[in-house]
């Protein structure tokens, strides 16, 4: 009980000690693999050393080609990811207030939503030629569905006293969708966006691989084919910190200042 | 006149599932007049909830009229302030912004909406809680936030189903006498469900007694105001009204 007690009342840790306590198990990892590599004696073609991936990495810096792949990327993602936020959530919403709708929708949508993602390539490729369209299409399709879905979902637990409410306090159609519906879905909405990016990045990586000449897939592949394995470890490595940034910096912050503010608890 | 009327009013549900009916409300006539307040008991499941979703336009009604003022009910409107057992407050919204909404709704100013809000948040005695949010106030706070943000859209009749049911027994005390305040004090028209006859007694000055879809009795309250707990408790005439409203219902 003594104990439980401590735990509650330690006041909450300070950013910069939350960020140590996530960053220092990934430091571990890298210490980790420089014991294993210089106590095995591993062939830098199979596995480089710290200073190895360090160096390389710094040489991409130097010469630009990390910022443009990483640049490359990252505007497929936002593009991708915004086009399908700004369809996807209206679409979840009309099915969340019409019966109708989601009855007649529901089976395409889950149809479609096992396809989304990287099966989707080579007919994109097809549709759009090999570059921004095809990749910028796949990371569409694979956050598409998983926010409409979400956005379903957050609507239709909206409790209907909340709607109700305010109905008979004057809410139109219009005031009801952007008074009640959508702040009432955002939890849902948010954690759709924050699922679907996890869906859109790796399917990223997997289409810029095949249907492309530039981006953080084009390099590891790229780097594949002229034996760098040390320039493979570093694109690795930059695809998770990206990733890690963008979730920690930005999808939960926002999941945080929406949902945890207004104590709304996450339904999904 | 502001009058709430209803007109042999009826409700069958159908289940479609079992291709069932059940009929809640029977033929249910009614009249309240403006700046009344009538409390309506009886058993559960005799019709409470439904005849004020009907009245509230939640749940359509399957014969019969209402008239607001009037005019026939067709769906929820603002002429008709709802306050919901389970508080239905808007969990991303202020309570200032809660209270607001009535006035926004209605295309009433920032500034002038706040101010309403203000006055009304005031009454309640929740000045301070207004830029706090719903999920950190206690369910007696948030009920008065319930009660004033129906009230600050100014509505012919006042609908409250069961509003302190979910409040421990001392606050709902409290609850009962500010709202007997308010009500003393701006006479809006007052329909009133519970299945507490003392609180019915309390509040109403008319208690309607509901049996099995229809309606049984009618039982004035010309208990004098203003009315508080510290000397009703005592009082032989409240006594002898709640035990005749416990009566009607228990041979309901
Ligand atoms: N949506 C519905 N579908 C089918 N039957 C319903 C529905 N809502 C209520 N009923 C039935 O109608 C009758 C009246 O229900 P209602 O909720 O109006 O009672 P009540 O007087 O409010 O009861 P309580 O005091 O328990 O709240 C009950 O028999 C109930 O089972
Ligand atoms: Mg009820």
């Amino acid at each position: 009980m003594a104990a439980d007690q401590t735990t509650i009342f330690r006041p909450a840790p300070s950013r910069v000690r939350q960020a140590l306590r996530f960053l220092w198990p990934l430091f571990g990892l890298v210490v980790v693999w420089q014991v294993l590599v210089m106590a095995l004696d591993v062939n830098p073609r199979v596995f480089p050393d710290v200073p190895t991936v360090l160096s390389a990495g710094w040489k991409t810096i130097i010469d630009g080609t990390l910022l443009t792949h990483v640049g490359a990327s990252l505007l497929r993602v936002s593009v991708g990811t915004v086009l399908a936020i700004v369809t996807a959530v209206p679409l979840g919403i009309a099915m969340g207030v019409s019966r109708g709708i989601s009855t007649f929708l529901t089976p395409p949508l889950r149809f479609f939503s096992v396809l989304a993602g990287i099966a989707w390539i080579p007919i994109a490729t097809l549709w759009f030629g090999y570059g921004f369209g095809a990749i910028t299409f796949v990371i569409f399709n694979a956050v598409f569905f998983v926010v409409t879905y979400n956005t379903l979902l957050g609507v239709s637990t909206i409790p209907m006293p909340l709607r109700h409410a305010a109905a008979s306090l004057g809410a139109g159609h219009w005031q009801m969708l952007t008074q009640v519906l959508l702040p009432g879905a955002l939890p849902n909405i948010v954690t759709g966006i924050r699922t679907g990016m996890g869906f859109a990045w790796r399917g990223l990586i997997a289409a810029e691989m095949i249907a492309t000449n530039t981006g953080l897939g084009y390099m590891l592949f790229l780097a594949r084919d002229f034996y760098r394995t040390e320039v493979i470890v570093f694109a690795m490595i930059v695809i998770g910190i990206i990733w890690l940034l963008l979730d920690r910096l930005l999808l939960a912050p926002l999941e945080r200042a929406t949902v945890e503010r207004w104590g709304m608890v996450q339904r999904s | 006149m502001k009058s709430l009327v209803l007109e042999h009013l009826a409700k069958t549900y159908f289940d479609p599932y079992r291709g069932t009916q059940v009929e809640a409300i029977k033929d249910l006539s009614l009249t309240v007049e403006e700046g009344d307040f009538v409390a309506v008991v009886g058993p559960s499941g005799c019709g409470k909830t439904t005849v004020l979703n009907m009245i509230a336009g939640f749940v359509p009604k399957t014969g019969g009229r209402i008239l607001v003022d009037d005019r026939e009910v067709s769906g929820p409107g603002p002429d008709r302030g709802v306050v919901f057992q389970s508080f239905a407050l808007f969990p991303w919204k202020t309570v200032r912004e809660n209270v607001a909404f009535g006035p926004k709704m209605r295309g009433v100013g920032k500034v002038e909406r706040a101010r309403i809000a203000d006055e009304y948040l005031e009454m309640a005695g929740l000045s301070h809680a207004a830029d706090r949010y719903p999920n950190e106030l206690s369910g007696g706070m948030q009920q008065r936030v319930g009660v004033v943000r129906a009230l600050a859209n100014n509505p012919d009749v006042l609908l409250m189903d069961e509003p302190f049911a979910s409040v421990d027994a001392q606050t709902r005390m409290t609850l009962q006498e500010e709202l007997t305040r308010i009500w003393e004090e701006r006479r809006p028209t007052v329909v009133f469900i519970t299945h507490d006859v003392g609180e019915a007694v309390f509040l109403a000055n008319k208690v309607v007694v509901l049996a099995r879809g229809n309606l049984l009795a009618e039982v004035d309250i010309s208990l004098p105001r203003p009315r508080v707990w510290d000397s009703l408790v005592h009082d032989n005439d409240f006594k002898d009204l709640s035990n005749q409203v416990l009566q009607l219902v228990r041979s309901a």
